[in-house]
């Protein structure tokens, strides 16, 4: 293997640090934006209240946006690399669809105050496994059997989606559904996120220190082969963990549309390659996205806004930019 | 050239957007928006006195032609009667006017309506006509009812009817002053007016009793949670804000001005601080859950216990149905114990059901 598949180019870092100096500044913003008037000086007297509302609502808030954006980022990456697809995007294996069935019926059946966010999760992972084990019944293992298997998945759980919303009340569960579906992280606090967090971390962990096979995974398959890769089992393990990220995010705060698709062309255009400079990359655009986004969502209203209004406004104007860009350096 | 092109297909794409979110936004007003109720309220309320002190029983005179809220006017030729009913706030108003046993067919799942098996058990067997969101224009027109109430949102069954000879009457009481129109235009086409004036003079009693008994009276802060979730609120405009008013509260969310309800975060919750929160009739959460949450271990309302839910043993009174006098009362009652006691405010429940739906509530 050469080494210039895994190390960081000079370019790459150098994006990788503005990237980096970007989110530092967004995230210390977004500690000091928001509905209740925190202030330096209070917390730095001491003010018990102004200390609870920081580390209970407004730090978890921002850890939510920075670590979220990051791994919607870098599993965008991971899809559209593992299935040389630049339109894969976590929903092309049901995902999403299948967590907003999964929340959908955990608003109408379930109660109690993580009913919502379990059940978005354990709608996100029977999707993928469903779609995974119906593309094993093809033993040729083709990358076009798993987005096949993933269509119909993605199609079951919006059918199902379908018929809970039509058995919902219009007033108050639909309103849920559909609040849900929208995406907001208006609900996050610390008592709310800690096994989401742990596991999306532990997963990003497994994904980078697997970078060098997701990498390897883009090449084609018998070149894959040839360098000693079960293509098959291994395209499978990246994808779960791949889903998981997803899973653990989506499921904390519904919907969040775009930025899985942007951030790694964002990253792509970029660096000009796909290495493992471009998954952080894709991850750090992925959270400034978010991050500025979320920003924007809790202060430009006097009400919360649906998060994802935001990511496509910031990022649909910025891929284009990138793509313009591109083009004139030809 | 190309910068032009692509500045071009920005502009696109933002407007785009901007137009997505814009019907995002329209699509969640339609369903019970209460748009400027404060003021109007105000202004609907001359009429319906002018209704009271009349001795003789007004009696309609066909064929009468009466105006609906798509601003149509229906000419009804004799009194009808075979109603349907397409819309649970006119179902309710047709029990209140003891038109029930004219009904032939109501909308669907009128078995999740309380106020039905209470007032009108049989009405859940009736057929079903459907939902504003899939309403069943044949089956309605199977019915062959005289005349059919729906909501404005079904205006697009109107011709259809019509052309089959069907009296249709567009309804949408979306806030106080719609409601009592409503009622006076169903009264009218129906020969209830007497009933009507009855019903209106009950809420104009109690709008009355309740603005001098809160006079004067502090008025603490209260947030209003919205059915689908705890961070969802009612601002200034919305029929909910009224209630509050009229109750001798002041809502926090008053400096909210959208038309429908709104979602906020426990950062906005904390920095309003209520003195009271209330959870609207049909909360998918409860009261525990409320008082429960950690993230608000430092409220007032929670520290104190000020947490109540808004009953729904009958009819959602935080919603503009011919009884939302009632949650105003009920509220006047939990803010002001002591200028509505809890015996005067459960009377005068009573006395709403008892005349206007035949059941006690306080026995059921």
């Amino acid at each position: 293997m050469k080494p210039s598949t895994i190390s960081l180019t000079a370019k790459a870092k150098y994006y990788c640090a503005a990237g980096a100096t970007i989110l530092i500044a967004l995230a210390v913003a977004g500690l000091f934006v928001g509905k209740y008037p925190l202030s330096l000086e209070k917390l730095l007297a001491g003010d018990p209240m102004h200390w609870r509302v920081f580390l209970t609502l407004r730090l978890s808030r921002t850890v939510v946006g920075v670590v979220g954006g990051f791994a919607l980022g870098v599993a965008g990456f991971v899809y559209q690399t593992v299935f040389r697809n630049p339109l894969a995007s976590p929903d092309i294996i049901g995902v999403s669809s299948g967590a907003s069935a999964g929340a959908a019926a955990g608003i109408l059946f379930l109660s109690g105050s993580m009913a919502v966010t379990v059940s978005a999760f354990a709608g996100a992972l029977l999707a993928v496994v469903f779609a995974l084990a119906l593309s094993g019944l093809d033993r040729s293992g083709k990358n076009s059997t798993i987005v096949l298997a993933g269509i119909a998945v993605h199609s079951l759980a919006q059918t199902a989606l379908m018929c809970l919303k039509l058995t919902a009340d219009p007033e108050r569960e639909l309103a849920s559904i559909e609040y849900w579906i929208m995406g907001s992280l208006n609900g996050i606090s610390v008592y709310s996120i800690g096994g989401n967090l742990i596991l999306c971390v532990v997963c990003l962990g497994i994904l980078f220190l697997l970078h060098r096979q997701v990498i390897l995974l883009s090449a084609e398959e018998g070149e894959a082969r040839m360098l000693g890769v079960n293509v098959g089992a291994l395209r499978l393990a990246v994808l779960l963990v791949a889903t998981l990220v997803v899973a653990s995010v989506v499921s904390l705060s519904g919907l969040i549309s775009f930025v899985g698709l942007l951030a790694p062309h964002g990253a792509r255009l970029l660096t000009k390659h796909n290495r493992i400079g471009t998954m952080l990359l894709s991850g750090l655009t992925g959270s400034v996205l978010l991050c500025g986004a979320d920003i924007l969502a809790r202060s430009v209203a006097a009400t919360e806004l649906p998060v994802s209004i935001f990511t496509s406004i910031l990022g649909a104007p910025f891929l284009i930019f990138l793509i313009v860009r591109g083009r004139k350096q030809l | 050239m190309k910068k032009l092109i692509s500045l071009l297909l920005v502009l696109t794409m933002l407007l785009t957007l901007a137009a997505c979110g814009q019907t995002g936004k329209n699509e969640e007003v339609t369903p019970a928006a209460t748009e400027a109720a404060a003021p109007e309220t105000e202004a609907a309320v001359p009429e319906t006195e002018a209704a009271l002190p009349e001795t003789e029983a007004p009696v309609t005179h066909y064929p009468v032609t009466v105006t609906d809220h798509a601003g149509r006017e229906v000419v009804i030729e004799e009194e009808p009667q075979k109603l349907v009913s397409g819309y649970y706030i006119s179902t309710s108003l047709l029990i209140a006017l003891d038109l029930d046993e004219k009904l032939v067919g109501i909308e669907a799942k009128a078995n999740k309506r309380a106020i039905y098996a209470l007032a009108a058990p049989e009405l859940i067997d009736l057929p079903n006509v459907g939902t504003a969101k899939e309403f069943d224009l044949e089956g309605c027109a199977a019915l062959e009812p005289d005349l059919v109430i729906l909501p404005i949102k079904l205006k697009g069954a109107v011709e259809t009817l019509e052309g089959l000879g069907i009296d249709v009457l567009l309804v949408n009481p979306e806030n106080q002053e719609l409601l009592t129109g409503m009622i006076h235009m169903i009264a009218a086409a129906t020969n209830t007016e007497e009933k009507a004036a009855a019903l209106l003079g009950f809420t104009m009693e109690q709008e009355t009793m309740l603005r001098a008994a809160m006079s004067g009276a502090e008025t603490p802060s209260v947030y209003l949670a919205g059915n689908s979730s705890l961070l969802s609120t009612a601002g200034n405009a919305m029929y909910q804000s009224d209630m509050i008013r009229l109750a001798g509260g002041a809502n926090v969310a008053a400096e909210i001005e959208d038309t429908y309800w709104v979602e906020i975060d426990y950062e906005q919750l904390l920095t309003w601080n209520p003195d009271y929160i209330i959870l609207a009739s049909d909360a998918t959460y409860t009261v525990e859950d409320v008082l429960a949450d950690p993230n608000l271990a430092d409220c007032a309302a929670v520290v104190n216990g000020n947490v109540y839910q808004l009953p729904n043993k009958a009819e959602a009174w935080d919603s503009p149905v011919p009884s939302g006098i009632l949650g105003a009362l009920w509220l006047a009652n939990v803010l002001h114990g002591d200028l509505l006691t809890d015996a005067d405010c459960a009377d005068r429940i009573d006395e709403y059901y008892e005349t206007f739906y035949d059941f006690t509530y306080s026995e059921s």
